[in-house]
């Protein structure tokens, strides 16, 4: 987002949002792209349809197999002031799974993780914690060695 | 979503995230972030351009065969097309005056214009087999009925067994949002504000979001105080 594009006020209070505070640099390498498992997780508040919509500014996770069908995809992030257009025309906007099946089916990517997961980005961080590690969890007994966060 | 990428790094993951607003990115300091400058709710850009959301993963990802780390913030070099208007795009409904209306007229008048946008939301569904619409799980036509009693001032019990009535209210406004925003991208390449524009100055609907927000604001039930916040976007809360 290019800020000068908002009122001052608005830009003012993105950039400054209180942001935790890491004490730490977690880097992990890995394979070349083409050998790589790519899953991805988005702070969206996504939710497949009929599974527990975020109502507020859930600690918790969503997830979202990789058999889910746009029709079933939902957005129930709590925050109104983003735009939800390009969701509504192209969940890839948002959720880039066309494009991932895409890259793994030419060989750019090794494969999709069989399950995505979706946290609401309104909630403090630091109460992703218990379940960000459980959906490391997951994600490695998936075998996925790469993930693509996508916020809104 | 940058912290997300230091507890899934610390878990032995490697990660890389679309970041939109890059004082955040950089103050949190992921392992690895590209910027992309387009507007918020587009980490991958222009909705329909496979091509251009192509371009922004595979810059994404190959950030993930970089060297030099921890923390590698990089920009995305361009923007997002469908932020130009297109000229040739209008409005799937005549404009409703319902500017000062109130109460049973403007519930008559958002009714009326539902039931106009209904063809061109269900060619919409039938276009792109889907819908955004379902956080409140009512039908469009129950959704603009439970609306209605709100406007004309009887605050209807709520027919979702664990939803309360503020929640379920908040709910429908969301998937009224959804099924007048999805009946006006049936043609052409509108941008944001266009819809927007159209939304919330030329419908009823965006008259009535604008009344049972500030009316709930006006009350004394903090229910509805709480949840009349995510009626309106802040850009679009009229001046004081």
């Amino acid at each position: 987002m290019r800020l000068e594009k908002l009122p001052p006020e608005m830009a003012k209070r993105l950039s400054e949002l209180e942001c935790p505070d890491f004490k730490t640099t977690p880097w992990v390498e890995g394979p070349p792209l083409p050998e790589r498992r790519v899953a991805i997780v988005s702070s969206a508040g996504l939710v497949v349809r009929g599974d527990r919509v975020f109502r507020g500014r859930d600690p918790d996770y969503r997830a979202i197999p990789g058999s889910t069908q746009a029709n079933d995809l939902l957005c129930s992030h709590i925050s109104i002031n983003f735009d939800r257009n390009g969701f509504q025309e192209d969940w890839n906007v948002v959720l880039p799974l066309d494009r991932l099946n895409e890259l793994a089916a030419e060989g750019t990517i090794g494969s999709v993780a069989a399950t995505h997961y979706s946290f609401m980005g309104a909630t403090d961080p630091v109460q992703m914690v218990d379940g960000a590690r459980e959906v490391a969890g997951k994600l490695k007994a998936d075998h996925v060695d790469a993930v693509l966060l996508t916020s809104v | 979503m940058s912290a997300l990428g230091h507890y899934l790094e610390e878990a032995g993951i490697a990660t890389v995230a679309i970041a939109l607003i890059r004082p955040q990115a950089e103050h949190t300091r992921p392992p690895r972030a590209l910027w992309v400058p387009f507007e918020l709710g587009r980490p991958l850009g222009p909705p329909s351009d496979a091509a251009f959301q192509r371009r922004v993963i595979l810059a994404a990802l190959g950030m993930l065969a970089a060297r030099g780390g921890p923390v590698l913030i990089e920009d995305f070099p361009d923007d997002d097309p469908r932020e130009a208007p297109d000229p040739a795009w209008w409005p799937p409904a005549h404009r409703h005056f319902a500017g000062g209306l109130e109460g049973a007229a403007l519930a008559d008048a958002m009714e009326a214009e539902l039931r106009e946008l209904a063809p061109a939301y269900a060619w919409s569904c039938a276009e792109r087999e889907r819908s955004t619409m379902g956080l409140s799980t009512l039908p469009p036509a129950a959704c603009g009925q439970y609306l209605a009693v709100w406007l004309r001032g009887e605050p209807p019990a709520s027919p979702i067994a664990d939803m309360s009535p503020a929640l379920l209210l908040r709910f429908v406004i969301d998937d009224l949002k959804a099924f007048a925003l999805e009946a006006g991208i049936t043609h052409g390449t509108p941008s944001s504000k266009q819809l927007g524009d159209w939304l919330w100055n030329e419908t009823a609907l965006g008259v009535a979001f604008q009344a049972l927000r500030r009316d709930c604001l006006a009350g004394d039930d903090e229910r509805l105080k709480t949840v009349a916040a995510f009626f309106v976007p802040a850009l679009r809360v009229p001046a004081v």
